[in-house]
């Protein structure tokens, strides 16, 4: 198995897009108009805040916003310039900042950014946690997404076994992106009993229905 | 609607270090470009970030809305296509319009014998 032949290359995982499960599009839309367009889109690790994120800065574009992104990490947990003021300062009410990660600042610099941008048209965070805005959307995860994004990136309409699904979403306490790179790690070994049992003799994957899940 | 089309003489997709990458490029657009690129990158394909390095541009300033240029590489000695279990790394050509993202691409392999290395037996 290569690497770039891999279902579950990163490449190929990042251009799922966010599955709209609880609201449609143009209630989300609705909402962050509602809102200002200042709101935050919250969740846990590998819930697909980051996919949500770049989808609604997508729609923000076909609407005409000028869309600025800012990424913070772990990693990176700074702001990317000392003269970020002054960028703010260039930005108006045509501009959305698309902030993923704005927890990483502290208390004191997240009230410094957010007076610092009153003036800017939008304003959309990512967080673990509710409180930096209003919520927008919370991303939550269960096993049967796990299993449509995984039939999605395999390309058929198939799914793992229920049981071992169920084992690798809890054993990633439903962090998706975490699920996913071991399903990588599954699928370039070859050890996964999940993977053994799917198989049929004659090497194609067997059909595992759910019938709840909508897999395009 | 826009049309672009990428092709390599003879279809050839796999070069060793130092050989002559020749091809052409066409297009058939709505509006004329302010440039059509024609590049050679290598990118990582698999578990982690992606990489991506561009080594070769070939650039065509302000040509008509439909044309055709050729263009030539030279296979670069370094890096060689790879496949492992975790990342690959993937030759390819690509045309870009600009402004916009309309593009074309071809995978080819660089490497000597002109074939992928793999690290890894194939099962």
């Amino acid at each position: 198995m290569k690497a770039r032949e891999n279902p579950f290359a990163t490449s190929r995982v990042l251009k799922m897009r966010y599955q709209l499960l609880i609201a449609s599009w143009d209630d989300l839309e609705t909402r962050l108009a509602t809102l200002g367009h200042r709101a935050a889109i919250v969740g846990p690790h590998g819930s697909g805040k980051t996919t949500l994120l770049e989808d609604v800065a997508g729609r923000l574009s076909l609407r005409g916003w000028n869309t600025r992104w800012l990424r913070l990490n772990e990693e990176n947990p700074r702001l990317p310039s000392s003269d970020w003021p002054r960028v703010l300062a260039e930005l108006g009410a045509q501009d959305c900042i698309l902030f993923d990660g704005a927890e990483q600042l502290s208390w004191l610099a997240w009230t410094m950014f957010k007076r610092r941008s009153r003036h800017v048209g939008g304003l959309v965070v990512t967080a673990h946690r509710p409180g930096l805005l209003p919520t927008l959307h919370t991303c939550a995860t269960h096993p049967g997404l796990l299993a449509s994004i995984a039939g999605n990136l395999m390309g058929r309409r198939d799914a793992m076994p229920e049981e071992d699904l169920r084992d690798l979403f809890c054993k990633h306490r439903g962090n998706l992106r975490d699920a996913l790179r071991e399903l990588y790690d599954r699928w370039a070994q070859r050890e996964s009993s999940a993977f053994r049992r799917s198989v049929g003799g004659n090497g194609e994957m067997v059909l595992t229905k759910y019938p709840h899940l909508q897999i395009p | 609607m826009n049309e672009l089309k990428l092709g390599l003489r003879d279809n050839r997709t796999q070069f060793r270090p130092g050989d002559e990458i020749t091809g052409a490029a066409g297009w058939k657009l709505d509006q004329p470009p302010d440039a059509v690129e024609v590049r050679l990158f290598w990118r990582t394909e698999g578990k982690g970030t992606s990489d991506t390095q561009v080594v070769h541009t070939a650039r065509f300033d302000k040509p008509s809305p439909e044309d055709a240029r050729p263009f030539a590489f030279t296979a670069p000695n370094a890096p060689y296509s790879f496949s492992g279990k975790l990342v690959s790394l993937v030759w390819a050509l690509e045309m870009v319009i600009k402004p916009g993202n309309d593009a074309s691409r071809i995978d080819v392999i660089i490497a000597p014998a002109a074939q992928e290395i793999l690290l890894h037996k194939p099962a």
